[in-house]
């Protein structure tokens, strides 16, 4: 499985971000390349609590062991890192060797794209981005909006640098340009 | 923009919904009669006043319910699925 995905080592996006670094007024980080998978289904829930993992309630996140965990549903759940990680690692070994009921596997490593958005003009871009107010005193910290991003359903959670965003892989220069007529929108101080 | 209440996901705009048409409740397969069949899968009951439908949020798949006034198209509710289980 690791040595197939992801099938772009550089990420969805690598191509497309050249310009977009950490300088950029919307800075784009493709992480897409970065270890995370999801388990869903019966028995889910109660398998990442067996492993000591205190879970977040539903559309909320919550860290263990330098991991990210979303809570996306009841028995829908998914863990990221931004980096190599071995509690991840080892979650992943677990649940492998692991009897049901566990739930099941639901493929987050290979079909979602995962962008982590930054910068002095996101907050403005994310107004034309998402209908969701996403402002910090509306959208706290922990907090996980399952919704429309860009014209396209996806994932959005608040990270250090801004905002992380998960979604169809297959819609990621979609996404990308969205962002940057969003972006080009605001810096402009037009109405979408 | 209207807004639609999702039980999970809260407040939002129809466009992140799918309808799912109104719950009907399918005839006895081992006592219905061709009849009561083909009115099940051709007849639409359309009947004016409120209904219960399944709607779905499609950014969460979440599927829920809907009880909504069909001649004046406003909300009166929504909720999740199990509360219907438990008013059977």
């Amino acid at each position: 499985m690791s040595a197939l995905f992801p099938l772009q080592p550089g990420g969805a996006a690598s191509e497309l971000t050249d310009g977009l670094g950490p300088h950029a007024a919307l800075s784009i980080r493709d992480l897409t390349p970065m270890p995370r998978f999801g388990i869903k289904g019966a028995g889910s829930a109660a398998w990442f609590a067996g492993q000591g993992v205190a879970l977040p309630p539903v559309n909320r996140l919550a860290q263990h062991d330098d991991t990210t965990f979303l809570r996306l549903g009841t028995n829908d759940l998914v863990c990221l890192a931004d980096g190599d990680n071995e509690g991840l690692t080892r979650l992943r070994r677990s649940w492998h060797d692991a009897a049901a009921p566990k739930g099941y596997w639901s493929w987050r490593e290979e079909s979602w794209a995962w962008l982590r958005l930054g910068g002095a003009a996101l907050e403005g871009a994310l107004q034309r981005l998402c209908a969701v107010d996403l402002r910090a005193q509306s959208f706290r910290q922990q907090d996980v909006a399952q919704t429309r991003f860009a014209h396209v359903d996806a994932v959005v959670f608040r990270c250090e640098a801004g905002f992380d965003i998960l979604f169809d892989i297959t819609l990621t220069a979609q996404v990308l340009a969205a962002i940057e007529v969003a972006r080009h929108a605001a810096e402009q101080g037009e109405a979408s | 923009m209207k807004i639609l209440r999702c039980p999970m996901n809260g407040p939002r705009n129809i466009q992140e919904f799918q309808y799912l048409g109104p719950v009907r409740h399918a005839p006895d397969p081992e006592a219905a009669s061709d009849a009561e069949w083909a009115a099940y899968i051709f007849h639409a009951e359309n009947r004016p006043g409120v209904i219960t439908e399944w709607w779905r949020h499609t950014a969460s798949n979440y599927v829920f319910l809907a009880e909504r006034n069909i001649v004046t198209n406003t909300v009166v509710r929504t909720f999740d699925a199990w509360e219907m289980e438990q008013m059977r």
